[in-house]
This record gives structure tokens, C-alpha cells and sequence, in this order.
């Protein structure tokens, strides 16, 4: 009798604590950082998701007023694809209104990451991806752009801070048409400094090195072969050569660094049979997109 | 008995320590346009319940990079980037699903919303707003993804 209730209050004993520390299940605890809810810091908050959607879509309509979209249904529906392969592998898998992936018509050699998750990507950019693989890289880098937050952090911080005093503290409200067009000078900055960014004056080097980074990450979570990023890379290297320098050429850093830097960072890696089921889907849809 | 105590003490001291982890009834907002609970942790899985922005969602626990939610009577999992801790502790409505006030909806979406949009594209009529819309309708059918990752050898994310 001794023993089986021995043997009872181990057995409750070892039963409590598998349950208390996760043993049983495979779902384990909240982290603490969850736990405390936090107030919302009115006077010095960060740009909230939708926010930084509204910017998005500002920066993106900026951008369409320059270039024309392209509208091939299928080349987009397959760009779409691949991009939100390699997205659901980076750290920010969602974003407010989601990643979608855009062409422009244009030769030009580019790409634009708005903030926010609208991604365009140019014709002429597309054209040096002889693979599917070499698209996800391509997209893979912007998509870094976003998860890095770096179309925001080329607003200039005394834009926000205007911003900031204009909201109040009041939580709910419809601005006065005075607000309104107080909030409008700053969100026109800010769209204005997004694009000179993006478009006139590219991304520091820093940003665009840890791009590339996390872009290797991300592709080898997806399962691409990380090397093609170096490809795809030295494909731009070759046709800079011929270029006039415009385009991508002006808003990053040497290509021949980054090639240095992402061959520092490379792994060995295996080609599987299933690179050649996505060069053969790349070369179909890319024959029918190409014509 | 003292050896019991002992072996006792070894398993419920790590055990008592590891419960104050499992803390029910945390809160977490919606802060994308909309979502998916998912039966499993992972982007593949069936749909147990739509939510929208400014949703809350009872946390019970963590799984990798998703959250085992209830949502109302549903139960089920959501990426953590879906989420964001909740500004105000809210209210349980009778259904028990949460709703959130107008103020807790405005905490996280005033400042550049709509209005300022508004003002934006009327002083600048030359962009086409409605292109950017058009692009936004590019979506991506999660029964597509799944097949196109896994045709292309491509690997999906696991909630582990």
C-alpha cells in the first residue's frame, strides 16, 4: 500500500512535470517579451503597419507615374509565385497588405522595394535571370529591403517627430483640414524622401551588403541555390560593361563588391534534380513572357 | 520517504519554476488587413477562421515563429508577424470573441491613413492610384504556393 501510493505521488510528480515544461507537447511557452502588454507610447512611436502601407502605396504610385506597368497575367502570376516563396522564408513573412510583385516595362536594369511589400521588378532586370533560381534571388534582395525596413529609414526623423505633434494624443479622431494638410507636407516629404532614396540616390552600402545577406538566407530557406544570387550578380557585372551606367548602376553600391562580399558568405551547396524542374518552368513561362 | 521527497523535489521544483511561462489569456492585435488562423502551424494548412485588422486574439502558446490562437471558439495557429501585442487590454463580448473600440483601432492606424491619401492624390492627379490597387489584387492562392514549392523542390517553412 506504501508503495503504490509511492509510486502514484511520483508518477502525478513526473506527469506535472512533463506537462509544466513543454515535454508533452511540441508547442512550447510564450516568451516573456509577449507577456507584458505595453501602452502605446504616443509621443515617440515607432511607423505603425498601416502607415507604413499608406507610404507604400504613395512611393509605388510615384514610381508607376515614371515607369509603365507591364501586364502579362501569367509572367506575373509566376513572379508572384517565386517571390512569395522566398517571402515566407524571411522574418516578416507578412506585412499589412501583403507582398506583390510587379513588372515594369522598361529595359532599364532595376529593381524597387516599396515599403510596405509592393515589389517591381524591370523588364530589363528579369531579362539577366536565365533561371528560377536567379529570379529568387532577385526578389529575394528586395524582399530584405522590406523585412529591413529600409524605404522607411530614409525618412528624415524630424518628418516623423512633425507628424507626431500633429496626431496629438488624442487616439481616435478625424483630422481638421488643417491637420490634414499639415499631415499631407509631411507624408509628401516623406514619400519624396522614400524615392529619392530608391530612385535617385540609392541605398547606403551597408544596406545594400546585408540585403544581399539576408537574401542568401532567405533563399537557402526556401531551397534555392544561394550561389545564383553570385550569378545573377556577375550577369549584371557583364552587362554593365556595355551600359550607359543608368538604372541599378546609380542606386547601388560596385556590383563587383557585392560580388566579393556574397562569395564571402557562400556556402557550398548541392544542386538537386528539382533545379532542373524550376529552370524548365523559369525558360516556359520566361519564352511566352519574352515574346 | 526521504528518498521520495527527494526524487519529488528534483521533478516538481523544474516543473513549478516552467509554469509561470504558460500565462493564458495574453492578448495579441491583428495588424495586417487580414489573416489566417490555420489548423496547423504552418502557410499550407486548412483556414479554421478568417480575422481582420485590429482582431484580438488570445495567445496560449508559442510554436517557433507561429502562436497557437483562439479566436472565439476557433483554436489554431498564426505567424507571429501577423501579430502585434496588444495597446489596451480589452473586453470579452458575450460570444467570446473580442471586439476592439474605436480607439484601440486608431491607435495602430492614425496618422498617415486614408484621409491623408486622399489629400495626396488630390494634389497629385498625375498618379494612378488605382494601378497600385490593381497590383495589390496580385495574390497568391496558399494551395497555389504550396504546389508550386513543392513541384519546385522548394522547402516550407516549418512551425517547429
Amino acid at each position: 500500500m506504501k508503495s503504490a501510493t509511492m509510486n502514484r505521488l511520483i508518477s502525478i510528480a513526473i506527469l506535472a512535470s512533463f506537462m509544466a515544461t513543454g515535454c508533452i507537447s511540441a508547442v512550447s511557452a510564450i516568451p516573456a517579451a509577449v507577456k507584458t502588454g505595453s501602452a502605446v507610447s504616443k509621443a515617440a512611436r515607432e511607423i505603425t503597419p498601416e502607415e507604413e502601407y499608406y507610404i507604400g502605396r504613395a512611393v509605388a504610385a510615384k514610381i508607376l507615374s515614371m515607369y509603365k506597368l507591364l501586364k502579362d497575367p501569367d509572367f506575373t502570376a509566376y513572379i508572384n509565385l517565386t517571390g512569395q516563396a522566398v517571402a515566407i522564408n524571411s522574418e516578416m513573412p507578412f506585412t499589412f497588405g501583403g507582398y506583390h510583385f510587379a513588372i515594369l516595362d522598361t529595359k532599364e536594369i532595376n529593381a524597387f522595394a516599396c515599403p510596405g511589400g509592393v515589389i517591381f521588378i524591370t523588364k530589363g532586370m528579369i531579362d539577366l535571370a536565365v533561371n528560377e533560381d536567379e529570379l529568387a534571388a532577385i526578389l529575394a534582395h528586395e524582399v530584405a529591403h522590406i523585412t529591413h525596413k529600409d524605404g522607411l529609414g530614409a525618412i528624415k526623423s524630424s518628418r516623423w517627430t512633425e507628424a507626431l505633434t500633429v496626431m496629438g494624443s488624442e487616439a481616435a479622431k478625424s483630422f481638421t483640414p488643417g491637420e490634414v494638410s499639415q499631415l499631407l507636407n509631411v507624408f509628401e516629404g516623406s514619400i519624396d524622401d522614400i524615392f529619392k532614396s530608391l530612385v535617385t540616390n540609392g541605398y547606403s552600402k551597408s544596406q545594400e551588403y546585408s540585403a544581399d545577406e539576408s537574401a542568401l538566407v532567405y533563399m537557402k530557406k526556401t531551397g534555392y541555390d544561394p550561389s545564383a544570387l553570385r550569378k545573377v550578380l556577375q550577369n549584371l557585372q557583364s552587362k554593365t560593361g556595355a551600359s550607359d551606367g543608368g538604372g541599378v548602376f546609380k542606386t547601388h553600391p560596385s556590383t563587383e563588391d557585392r560580388i566579393s562580399k556574397v562569395s564571402t558568405k557562400l556556402t557550398e551547396s548541392k544542386v538537386t534534380e528539382f533545379f532542373d524542374v524550376r529552370t524548365k518552368r523559369f525558360s516556359g513561362q520566361f519564352s511566352k513572357f519574352s515574346k | 520517504m526521504k528518498k521520495l521527497l527527494g526524487i519529488l523535489t528534483l521533478l516538481l521544483v523544474p516543473a513549478l519554476l516552467a509554469v509561470p511561462s504558460y500565462v493564458f489569456g495574453e492578448t495579441m492585435q491583428v495588424v495586417t488587413k487580414e489573416n489566417a488562423v490555420r489548423a496547423e502551424c504552418n502557410f499550407f494548412s486548412a483556414v479554421r477562421a478568417m480575422v481582420k485588422y485590429a482582431d484580438t486574439l488570445d495567445i496560449l502558446s508559442t510554436k517557433g515563429d507561429w502562436y497557437l490562437v483562439k479566436f472565439g471558439d476557433k483554436e489554431g495557429c498564426i505567424h507571429k508577424s501577423a501579430l502585434n501585442k496588444t495597446a489596451v487590454q480589452l473586453t470579452k463580448s458575450e460570444g467570446g470573441k473580442h471586439s476592439a473600440s474605436k480607439d484601440e483601432v486608431s491607435l495602430a492606424g492614425k496618422g498617415f491613413n486614408p484621409q491623408v491619401e486622399d489629400a495626396y492624390k488630390k494634389k497629385h492627379p498625375e498618379m494612378d492610384f488605382n494601378l497600385v490597387t490593381e497590383i495589390e489584387g496580385y495574390t497568391v492562392q496558399a494551395e497555389k504556393l504550396g504546389e508550386f514549392v513543392k513541384v519546385g523542390g522548394l522547402t516550407e517553412p516549418s512551425g517547429k
